[in-house]
């Protein structure tokens, strides 16, 4: 549809109004599909379609159509306007069974006549036959149609009718002094078309009949059924194509919006000026939300609550402070601590978190596919209502002032894909690097010093032992080492011992602090990659919406502007 | 039908019939409703206007109603029958807005407003009021024939259509008016077939014409007419000629038509059999008419009780919803768990079982710190978890009511008339959820209480404290699976089994179950309740538009009594 209003575009050569207008229908109409009335997006196809093959064709032409009830004298009027007896005319009722068309021009009409679905033996050309006068110079340009009746018992006559009513640049309504105030024609052409007052004309034919002097008293009459069809500024002309009134007047107005060529674009204008307010209706004009700004706060908190991480946060706390204390523990009684099992491990987070490390992509989503699930409980229902409640309040929250078709595609949107969010999170906490893979440097350098402390309690141990072994022996004490008067085997294993309880001490305070961060660093990372997630389950879908919604609020805006 | 033969019987059951359609309303939205309703009130008018009324006074004069298109000459056409201007004429359409009944003086008394067409005020002067009737009673016209110059049925004006569908339908004979220009034209032929199919009696008149095309449209006119079953009916042909200063047509003109008249006036056994087929054909009519309304009527019970099922079903839905996640333990975990696994952890529970200094320190520790007793904190989540739950499952529950809703037109409609967005929770529900909550919490207390006022428990009610033993009875609740409390109640029921010990060493084995169960019903209904209070919106929509259960049936059954005494009065076909 856009390559044919790129097309447009090409061959209008410069801006055209119109199919500016067209351009935004048509793009407003592709936003609503499926999401506003479906009889109304497919009026708005339709139209945009009629309009593209329309604008394409001839534009030297306009099609004026006689269109009324039968009786009304179309039929006479056509024959008057040609000035050759082509269309039967007769007393029996109806009397047009097919549309008649009748093409003034230098140009042939043929296509355009394809177009509205004339066949062949239909179609006349004026130019071609006998006894052309100079006042059908003036109507070059002209293709009139003589269109069946809409009042008949012959139903195929009133879809001819609608058919080609909707396919016309100008519609001539012949009424006639009997049949003027017929609800057929008020209630199912008149009032409907009353948006389209500037391509309409009124005939009230067959004024031979009323005594002369009520003739201005029917036209004032009919003026004020016309004014209450909302069609005030209608021309409207008194004929008898019996008697020759009017008739001049009435070809000179046909004349004059023959020249003037922009009736075929004046038509598409109403229409689609018709199409456009009746989506607008529906559309209302509430300024579009970002979406991601309104989603965050309650609904991040409750997706982090249902995705565990307030346990994978305390998993990681108390598991890095174990394997802290592990690594700078005191050598003798840290091997106690093995046979604690590691929280982390527990959760199935561990293995993922080394793995992670090695893959080049830390985003959740991307290695959601290598990702084993956790072993993070399933979120409870309690969990799941209050995220479905988070997203219905953003939702809420984003559609204020919105009419009901708009508000309910994006609250359906919304809750679309939070079937399978809750594995989505899951897969976004099992693929975060959650930064406890790496053990922190100190660690290492507290272990040596704890393994050198160790070293020293150790040698005292054995320096004394040795000591004690010669005394046993009754072997000559050897040299004693002494420092400021006190035995240095003594002093290593005091101070190996003393030296490993205190750094054991210090570090398990210092472990303390830094499991702390690393559980908050974890936190923040987890909240990040459940954000992501967010924004992909919950927000993407409504923006999607909302996105139709700007583009389907701007297509309006151009096809409506002044 | 003779004079004597007003069958009481056929009178009672049409009255019947009338009083039971004037009653079925067809309030929803659905494909056969709007025609199901105009039928109903074209019955109920037909019923009241004419053939009861008929049926009474079999004898009243032959009521002929002149009908047709606007312009087509219907009050020309009455003038120059009379032979006096008592219609006005003119070349606006629609001219005549009142209609104008013309009558013998002698036959007045049969057209009073009890008599005929009772809705319609009598007035002697002309009137553009749609609402009146105007009576001219006039010499020219024998005794035994009235001639009623009804509106257009095909102009703009919107109640002429209305009137004279109404008063068509009050006539004995129709003179139906059309001209040449008119006589293909789709809406009088609507009249003309529905006449037909009825039996009315007919005479058409072709007004208006011109006298070189009055053979060609004449005939092509009588073929139609034979065409859709009205080759019986007699058909006039008047020229279209120049009126005199009274616009009346000359008297030629009009001739075979008043002739025709002043034959049927004259002949009462050829009056009676006109009145005698239309009338029968009206009665008849009525059963195929009842029907079509019955059948209507019963697709809006249908439309109606599924309408209410599917807001019941989706709250009954929201409402297994919230049980089962009260009773599976998913309640336990999380934030409950946690604060519950604090309190047991914290000891506060288990401590008093060792010493009193403990409790009595840490709530001075607690107190201290400005925190919450922990017993408290476990309050408050098992208050936030069921406050979410109920509500998250009203939101869905109505969201899944106003979806059934929507896929028929008539609860399409009623939701967008409906005051406010009743497809989304009340405004006020959380609030009320949490009250209930709140109150289900306080009975639980109560409860505990109650229980413990026993003097055998009292002294180790107070061991622990109403709101410790209030707190372990919630979790046990939670974590019991379709009312059997144990050992097997998967995860959750790991952490309430230290409750459930507890419960059990103060108040005993059956004792806790019982409580248990009485508690869980307490929730059960206040939910239920809460949910009730939602569904009603729904209800309260659909309860301003009744049909009442079977009025279909009685329709039907109605309509069968007029049949049976039909025939028992009419024994000739």
């Amino acid at each position: 549809m856009s390559a044919m209003i790129e097309n447009l575009r090409r061959m209008s050569g410069r801006s055209s109004d119109l199919v500016e207008r067209l351009a935004g229908l048509d793009s407003a109409v592709q936003a609503a599909d499926g999401r506003l009335d479906p009889e109304l997006v497919a009026q708005g196809k339709a139209l945009v379609a009629r309009a593209g093959s329309r604008l394409k064709l001839s534009g030297d032409h306009t099609v004026v159509a006689l269109a009324g009830a039968t009786g009304s004298g179309k039929s006479s009027l056509f024959n008057a306007l040609t000035g050759v007896d082509v269309a039967s005319v007769g007393v029996r009722r109806p009397t047009t069974a097919e549309a008649l068309a009748c093409s003034w021009g230098p140009d042939e009409a043929g296509e355009l006549l394809d177009w509205l679905g004339i066949p062949q033996r239909n179609q006349i050309d004026r130019t071609k036959l006998a006894g052309s006068s100079p006042a059908d110079q003036g109507l070059s340009g002209l293709v009139l149609l003589d269109l069946p009746d809409h009042d008949s018992v012959e139903v195929s006559h009133h879809i001819e009718v609608e058919r080609l009513v909707q396919l016309a640049d100008v519609l001539v309504w012949v009424l006639d002094p009997q049949k003027y105030a017929d609800a057929a024609i008020h209630d199912r052409f008149l009032r409907p078309l009353s948006t389209h007052a500037d391509i309409m004309l009124v005939v009230l034919n067959h004024v031979d009949e009323l005594a002369a002097d009520r003739v201005d008293a029917c036209l004032s009459d009919l003026r004020r059924l016309l004014t209450l069809d909302g069609l005030d500024d209608v021309p409207i002309l008194a004929t008898s194509a019996a008697r020759g009134d009017g008739l001049a007047q009435l070809r000179a107005a046909i004349a004059d919006r023959v020249a003037q060529k922009r009736y075929a674009r004046e038509r598409l204008a109403a229409d689609v000026r018709v199409t456009a307010g009746r989506l607008a209706e529906q559309t209302g004009d509430a300024a579009p939300r970002d979406i991601g700004a309104a989603a965050g706060g309650e609904l991040l908190d409750a997706c982090a609550d249902a995705a565990g991480v307030p346990v994978v946060v305390r998993a990681i706390e108390s598991a890095t402070t174990q394997r802290a204390q592990q690594a700078t523990g005191w050598p003798v009684t840290k091997w106690l601590s093995r046979f604690r099992s590691d929280p982390l491990r527990r959760l199935h987070l561990d293995t993922v978190t080394r793995r992670s490390l090695t893959g080049s992509s830390d985003s959740a989503v991307d290695s959601a596919s290598r990702i084993s699930r956790t072993s993070i409980p399933q979120p409870t229902s309690v969990q799941r209502a209050r995220v479905e409640s988070a997203v219905r309040a953003v939702a809420d929250n984003a559609t204020v002032g919105m009419t009901r078709p708009w508000a309910t595609a994006v609250r359906t949107a919304s809750t679309s894909r939070l079937g399978d969010f809750s594995d989505a999170l899951d897969s976004a906490v099992a693929g975060t690097d959650l930064g406890v893979a790496k053990d922190p440097a100190w660690w290492r350098a507290v272990r040596g010093v704890q393994w050198a402390l160790f070293v020293v309690a150790l040698v005292g141990v054995l320096w004394l032992a040795a000591l004690a072994f010669f005394a046993y022996l009754r072997l000559p004490d050897p040299r004693s080492l002494d420092w400021h008067g006190l035995p240095v085997p003594t002093l290593l294993l005091i101070a190996g011992v003393i030296g490993g309880l205190l750094v054991a001490a210090v570090s398990r305070v210092a472990a303390g602090a830094s499991a702390r961060r690393r559980a908050q660093r974890a936190g923040q990372r987890l909240r990040a990659a459940i954000q992501r997630v967010c924004a992909d389950f919950v927000v993407a879908p409504m923006q999607r919406e909302m996105d139709a919604y700007a583009r389907c609020r701007g297509g309006l805006t151009a096809a409506l502007r002044r | 039908m003779s004079t004597a033969a007003v069958a009481p019987d056929l009178v009672s059951a049409l009255v019947r019939l009338r009083a039971t359609l004037a009653d079925c309303d067809l309030p929803f939205e659905a494909a056969d409703a709007p025609a199901a309703r105009i039928e109903r009130g074209n019955l109920v008018k037909q019923l009241d206007d004419y053939i009861i009324p008929r049926l009474q006074q079999i004898d009243a004069p032959l009521l002929a109603v002149v009908g047709g298109s606007t312009g087509a000459g219907k009050s020309t056409l009455v003038n120059s029958i009379v032979g006096a201007p008592v219609s006005a004429t003119g070349v606006l359409r629609p001219t005549t807005r009142s209609p104008v009944l013309v009558h013998n003086p002698a036959d007045a008394h049969w057209f009073g407003s009890d008599r005929l067409l009772p809705d319609l005020e009598r007035t002697d002067r002309a009137t553009g009021d749609q609402g009146a009737l105007q009576l001219v009673g006039t010499d020219q016209l024998p005794p035994g024939l009235a001639v009623l110059d009804a509106p257009d049925i095909d102009s703009v004006e919107q109640r002429n259509r209305r009137l004279a569908t109404q008063l068509l339908a009050a006539a004995d004979l129709w003179l139906f008016v059309t001209s040449a220009a008119r006589y293909a034209d789709q809406v009088p032929w609507g009249f003309l077939r529905a006449a037909a199919e009825r039996s009315t009696q007919v005479a058409v008149v072709l007004d208006r014409t011109a006298p070189g095309s009055v053979r060609e449209v004449g005939s092509d006119l009588a073929r139609m007419m034979t065409e859709r079953g009205l080759g019986d009916s007699p058909l006039f042909t008047v020229l279209e000629s120049p009126v005199d200063e009274a616009g009346l047509l000359p008297a030629p003109a009009v001739a075979p038509i008043r002739r025709w008249l002043d034959s049927l006036a004259a002949d009462e056994s050829a009056r009676g059999e006109v009145v005698r087929k239309t009338l029968s054909g009206a009665v008849a009519s009525l059963g195929a008419r009842t029907r079509l309304v019955a059948t209507a009527l019963a697709s809006q019970e249908q439309i109606a009780a599924r309408l209410r099922a599917d807001a019941l079903r989706a709250y009954a839905d929201g409402l297994a919803g919230v049980d089962e996640a009260t009773q599976d333990g998913s309640l336990l975990r999380g934030e409950v768990l946690a604060r519950w696994q604090e309190f047991v952890g914290t000891g506060e529970l288990l401590r008093t079982l060792e010493d009193r200094v403990g409790r009595l320190r840490d709530r001075l520790f607690n107190a201290a710190r400005g925190r919450p007793q922990p017993a408290q904190e476990v309050t408050v989540a098992v208050e936030t978890g069921l406050e979410t739950l109920i509500v998250e499952h009203a939101e869905s529950a109505a969201e899944r009511a106003a979806l059934a809703w929507r896929t028929l037109p008539a609860g399409a409609a009623l939701l967008n008339a409906a005051p406010g967005d009743i497809g989304r929770a009340s405004r006020d529900l959380r609030a009320v959820a949490e009250r209930s909550v709140r109150d289900w919490q306080g009975a639980v207390l109560d409860l505990v209480r109650t229980e413990g006022s026993d003097r055998r428990t009292t002294a180790r009610v107070l061991a622990y404290g109403v709101n410790g033993l209030g707190v372990a009875l919630m979790v046990v609740i939670f974590a019991q699976t379709a009312g059997v409390t144990g050992a097997e109640v998967g995860v959750a029921g790991g952490t309430a089994v230290v409750g459930q010990k507890v419960l059990e060493a103060v108040f005993g084995d059956q004792a806790v179950r019982e409580l248990a169960e009485q508690s869980q019903r307490d929730l059960h209904l206040r939910v239920e309740q809460l949910f009730q209070q939602e569904c009603q919106r729904f209800q309260d929509v659909l309860d301003q538009h009744t049909v009442s259960a079977g009025a279909a049936e009685q329709l039907l059954e109605a309509v069968r009594n007029v049949e049976t005494a039909r025939w028992t009065s009419e024994p000739s076909p």
